[in-house]
């Protein structure tokens, strides 16, 4: 079946409340995800997402298509609610490992298991250091798996700016990766 | 060691992983530029099989879809309700002015006629 297009949706949404439900629909997954990576568990991801569309609702009779795609202006809302939220708790950025688990290959050894979770844990915790728009800009290009364009829309970047963030920010994860190798290897 | 050219050879590189890849993006690299890249690939790899994506539970979409339907529903209605009223007051203050602009014209008028009959009666010869 042809999808309809973000610019019919909206056009209809306007006069139509289960047309905003259509969108939502589209839309509901991936910002979840997105908050989800960046609160780190499912209680806050929940509320954050519900604040987030509760938000684009309001301000919707004011939305004004200019061709962007629609997912653009929810992540910045999302960015907006999540960076409020970690100001007003005063909590760090956490990666959740709840559902880790689930993705390791069932029949590995228990100790193999735990080293790899050791390792991603190493890795997420390397990433909850860096600042906050390196993080956003890593799970909107690994988790959501979005183009160039796409995060430069929703970070109000050029494209080029995405690419050498992208490449700025392996260097310094790289970097926080090694000194945290480096200072192990002291304490030991 | 060409600054353009790495960044360039890192994005294609990520869209590869995340299935975005053109035929058309390939960038030949020299040895020198594949050591350099290669600890960065391999890290964005790692990262990659790392961040899973995660989805909300069926009952959280679906109640919070039900209220936002609701609520856009409620929403639109006084939307309209707004516009109907902002509709009606200008055209209750449009008639006002209509009248009041009557009511004006016909005074003007009168106040006028009245001043030329005084005037008429001032000039006419007395006895």
């Amino acid at each position: 079946m042809h999808k309809e297009s973000d610019s019919a949706l909206i056009a209809r949404a306007k006069e139509d409340p289960e047309t905003f439900g259509l969108l939502y629909k589209r839309y509901v997954g991936r910002i979840y995800n997105y908050i989800y990576y960046r609160t780190g568990n499912h209680h806050d991801a929940e509320d954050l997402t519900a604040r987030t569309f509760y938000k684009a609702l309001k301000h919707f009779p004011r939305y004004v298509d200019k061709g962007a795609p629609f997912s653009a202006y929810l992540y910045r809302i999302a960015h907006n609610i999540v960076a409020n939220w970690h100001r007003d708790t005063g909590r760090r950025q956490i990666v959740s490992f709840d559902n880790l688990s689930i993705t390791m290959p069932r029949q590995q050894e228990p100790t193999a298991v735990a080293e790899r979770k050791d390792e991603r844990e190493q890795l997420l915790q390397a990433v909850r250091r860096l600042p906050l728009e390196r993080q956003q800009l890593l799970i909107l290009k690994l988790v959501e798996q979005m183009s160039n364009a796409e995060i430069a829309e929703v970070m109000g970047r050029t494209e080029g700016a995405i690419k050498s963030l992208y490449h700025r920010t392996l260097v310094a994860l790289r970097g926080e990766l090694t000194s945290e190798d480096g200072n192990e290897r002291k304490i030991r | 060691m060409n600054e353009k050219r790495i960044v360039e050879a890192l994005s294609i590189h990520a869209n590869g992983l995340i299935g975005r890849s053109k035929a058309t993006q390939q960038i030949n690299l020299t040895n020198a530029e594949r050591n350099q890249l290669t600890p960065l690939f391999q890290l964005a790899e790692r990262l990659q099989q790392n961040v899973q994506p995660v989805q909300p539970s069926t009952a959280f979409v679906r109640s919070l879809g039900q209220e936002l339907v609701d609520s856009a529903r409620r929403q639109i209605a006084l939307t309209k309700r707004l516009r109907r009223a902002v509709l009606i007051g200008a055209a209750a203050i449009g008639s006002l002015l209509s009248i009041a602009s009557l009511v004006g014209a016909i005074v003007f008028v009168i106040v006028r006629w009245r001043e030329r009959a005084q005037a008429r009666a001032a000039q006419a010869p007395t006895g």
